[in-house]
């Protein structure tokens, strides 16, 4: 499998080039174009409860799409996001942890990984950040993606993160959501809820956030 | 007439350099800034055609697509246009050629372009989402722009796009409306539904990011008014 960004870091889309007999999942409707043999197939994601649960507690899909490349010659497809931004691999190793994604941020992956549903806790609820979290690992690649740019920043001790800003990180790292100072300050600065990131390892935040867009816009409409 | 696009693939913008009495058709809205002494006309069709079967046609596709026709003065003149999403623009020199272009990627034209409705209410209704079609045909440049970047898929054979990230494509392209993949069913639950299926050789011009989709990740967090 052959695999290309272009268009980033502001327009990201996905050029997969499947060799024969190759497979590829995406999220629904993340394809753009492709040839018209490949194989599309709908399947709900996770099976019937876990893909309920995906979908309601997770925020995420209720489908995911199976590529199939069952030609005998290489074929295209492009694959993008919702939002203009960035998209980044990921390789996963059987025994590296995986990573954990905010909702909405999954795009693909090999068929080597698999994602799993996490309980994130009421906080995380609360926060309307879904009461539970997607944690992806296996073996194989994973493409994410954001509004913006990607930037990685070294956790060790704590760091205080917008929530709607942040779209991955180790799973190691143990997640609180709180008021960004008092009462007072949370909701007049702007702040409102942000995310407490205890321990040690990487989280990936985006630059811009589509909740962010909308609530600069409600006062406007 | 001089074209050149500025700012992109992030914020791309046309200035068009129209010489004496020189006359170019834009999209209404298009423009951000023209010189001081620029003629507007608008109409809901070509200038200088009566159109009235044409206006008719495109009123029962459920389109209402006014253009607008700048005509420079005895000094010439420059219009700058871009459009509402971030993304790219493209040149297009066409050489008695025919390219289809989707209604909201269509930018601007010389009136050495015809530009027409064609007949598209059926096709138009199944892909849903406000998509129309513009017939376009002659000689001379022609601007579109695109959500995103755009890429070109060189069609030799079938190709499957998603309604939503056509921008335009070569008029010799067998266009029809279709499922992704193998069944209906899976086509509307992967949330892929209707797509563009294109079959022959030319090619297709992709926008890498879709409006509508764009609109449904936006739109639930907005309040209604």
């Amino acid at each position: 499998m052959h695999t290309v960004i272009e268009g980033g870091p502001t327009f990201a889309h996905i050029h997969v080039d499947l060799a024969p007999g190759e497979r590829l999942t995406a999220e629904a409707d993340a394809m753009a174009s492709m040839a018209a043999d490949i194989g599309m197939q709908a399947r709900l994601n996770g099976g019937f409860f876990g893909a309920l649960a995906r979908r309601f507690l997770g925020g995420e899909s209720l489908f995911v799409n199976d590529f199939e490349n069952a030609t005998q010659a290489t074929r295209r497809l492009t694959l993008t996001q919702a939002t203009p931004g960035e998209i980044r691999p990921v390789a996963l190793k059987q025994d590296d942890g995986g990573i954990c994604l905010q909702p909405g941020a999954y795009i693909a992956s090999t068929p080597g990984v698999e994602i799993r549903l996490r309980y994130a806790g009421l906080a995380s609820f609360i926060g309307r950040e879904g009461l539970f979290k997607l944690h992806a690992v296996g073996e194989g690649t994973l493409w994410y993606g954001a509004y913006g740019s990607l930037l990685e920043q070294p956790v060790d001790g704590e760091y205080i993160v917008d929530t709607g800003h942040l779209v991955a990180y180790d799973p190691g790292l143990q997640l609180k959501v709180q008021l960004a100072g008092g009462v007072f300050a949370s909701f007049f600065g702007g702040e409102g809820l942000v995310t407490r990131v205890e321990g040690r390892g990487t989280i990936i935040l985006q630059t811009r956030s589509l909740s962010g867009l909308a609530g600069w816009l409600n006062p406007r409409l | 007439m001089d074209i050149d696009i500025h700012y992109g693939p992030g914020n791309a913008a046309a200035r068009v350099q129209l010489g004496a009495n020189e006359r170019v058709t834009a999209e209404a809205g298009a423009m951000i800034a023209m010189s001081g002494d620029m003629n507007i006309e608008t109409t809901t069709h070509k200038a200088g055609q009566g159109g009235v079967l044409k206006a008719m046609r495109r009123a029962l596709a459920g389109e209402s697509f006014f253009m607008n026709h700048y005509t420079a003065s005895s000094r010439g003149g420059d219009l700058w246009l871009a459009t509402t999403l971030p993304g790219d623009m493209k040149v297009f020199q066409l050489a008695d050629q025919k390219l289809i272009v989707q209604g909201g990627s269509f930018v601007a034209a010389p009136p050495s372009i015809d530009i027409d409705f064609g007949w598209q209410g059926f096709k138009t209704a199944l892909a849903g989402e406000g998509l129309f079609w513009l017939h376009i045909s002659g000689t001379g440049p022609l601007i579109v722009n695109s959500f995103g970047a755009i890429y070109p898929i060189a069609v030799d054979g079938e190709v499957i796009v998603d309604s939503g990230h056509i921008v335009a494509f070569d008029e010799t392209l067998d266009f029809s409306i279709t499922k992704a993949g193998t069944s209906w069913i899976s086509s509307f639950l992967g949330g892929e539904g209707l797509v563009c299926k294109f079959t022959g050789t030319g090619t297709v011009w992709c926008q890498s990011h879709n409006p509508p989709g764009f609109g449904k990740a936006l739109g639930p967090m907005l309040r209604p008014r």
